[in-house]
């Protein structure tokens, strides 16, 4: 996985593009990607952390090229891919494990939509940092299980300090969840940074920036 | 250390975008891994069922009733549900509040998490590589893009949606807007306004 996806504080010198307000979708094929790569999301063949994983995965020229549903589609194909349901372009000739494949039927949509997937875990896990203490972020931001995996730790926080102003009990933790070594829970906060402690030239001294962060993402402030 | 050989199968389609998803879409029939139906339905969800009147709805309801607001904002996944309005990609919610000295700004640097149930699908901007990579660094630049200044006595906040914890905005009530009805007040509120680039408005023609 490259660091395309992890644009947080990229310098970008391009306007918002407003106009581009009130298209939830360009075209037809952009709804087509959007309605699939749904439904197949219940297939409970991967998860929603894998398919992120997925699209961040994608050629990093790829990724920074192609337009939002673009990305969906590559990664979807990906995911089919592995999961040994299409090769060379087509479908597989393999034998896949079909009966484990759950197709959505339109009398579940509604039902299932409203079910969402919720990460949150009843298990107390672990919990180390207290509400209003300062805190760091590990000085390294790759995920440490898998080489290159899926991570939610952006580049622009590691290594700096903030402090804690909520915590949201356990929940479903990215980094293993997306490469199927388990949910792993941990206890996720909210951390919130200084403006003038992420960049050098800050608008406002007052300024902050909110970002959510598992238990291993931090460390006691020295 | 463990490797993960996820392999870009997607170079063995189609470039083009709509032929690759016919392409895609004629394997997952022919195997019999899609009902169209089932499509249409998701479709028909997010193009005419969920936007950001659900969103509006909430607002309209926090600056009518006091108790309510407090309720939202303390207990916000209890609320929403009570509502009807959790769902997929909003099932864990945290509602900030605009005040006279914090103004709140919502953005997801990592992808392009958004409060669905509340607000509908993203706008194209809030995906936008320009967005993604501004709104922490210079929000205030960012604001201005959209027309919005804000007093130097405010504090803005950028809230990034790294977790699947979704952010809604809640915007200040226009003093113009004060003893209207709940119901008048839904017109007022602005998808923008829920997501921090943006202020309530009052509806056009009035």
């Amino acid at each position: 996985m490259s660091k395309a996806h992890d644009m947080g504080g990229r310098l970008d010198p391009r306007r918002i593009d407003i106009t581009s307000s009130n298209a939830n979708f360009k075209a037809d094929w952009e709804k087509e990607v959007f309605a699939i790569t749904l439904a197949l999301g219940f297939s409970s063949l991967w998860n929603l952390d894998r398919s992120r994983y997925a699209r961040e995965s994608l050629e990093p020229q790829d990724y920074l090229q192609f337009g939002y549903f673009e990305k969906w589609l590559g990664g979807l194909i990906n995911l089919l891919g592995e999961n040994g349901i299409i090769k060379d372009g087509t479908e597989s000739e393999d034998n896949f494990k079909k009966s484990s494949f759950r197709v959505l039927e339109a009398k579940n949509v509604k039902k299932l939509l409203h079910m969402g997937g919720p990460t949150k875990r009843d298990s107390t896990t672990e919990k180390n940092f207290n509400l209003g203490e300062t805190v760091s972020v590990r000085a390294n931001n790759s995920n440490t299980k898998v080489e290159k995996g899926h991570t939610r730790l952006p580049d622009y926080v590691k290594g700096r300090t903030g402090k804690v102003i909520a915590y949201h009990g356990s929940h479903v933790f990215p980094d293993a969840n997306a490469h199927f070594l388990g949910e792993s829970p941990e206890a996720l906060y909210s951390v919130e940074f200084k403006s003038q402690d992420l960049w050098d030239k800050c608008e406002h001294v007052e300024d902050a920036v909110v970002v959510d962060l598992w238990e291993s993402y931090l460390e006691k402030f020295n | 250390m463990k490797k993960d050989n996820l392999k870009q199968f997607y170079k063995e389609f189609p470039s083009n975008p709509d032929v690759r998803v016919k392409a895609l879409k004629a394997i997952l029939e022919k195997e019999g891994l899609i009902d169209q139906k089932a499509l249409d339905e998701i479709l028909d969800t997010y193009q005419n069922k969920v936007g950001p009147l659900n969103g509006a709805k909430i607002v309209a309801k926090a600056w009518a009733n006091k108790k309510f607001k407090e309720d939202l904002i303390n207990n916000t996944d209890q609320v929403l549900k009570d509502m009807d309005l959790n769902g997929r990609q909003g099932e864990h919610v945290v509602v900030v509040e605009n005040t006279e000295t914090v103004h709140n700004l919502i953005v997801c640097t990592l992808c392009s998490c958004y409060p669905w149930p509340l607000l509908g699908l993203p706008p194209s901007w809030y995906k936008s590589d320009a967005y993604r990579s501004r709104a922490v660094r210079e929000p205030r630049a960012v604001l201005s893009d959209f027309n919005v200044k804000l007093p130097i006595s405010k504090k803005v906040k950028v809230w990034d949606s790294t977790s699947e914890i979704r952010y809604l905005v809640l915007p200040q009530q226009p003093p113009s807007s004060k003893g209207l009805s709940e119901n008048e007040l839904v017109s007022w509120i602005t998808r923008d306004s829920m997501i921090g680039t943006g202020f309530p408005k009052p509806p056009k023609g009035k």
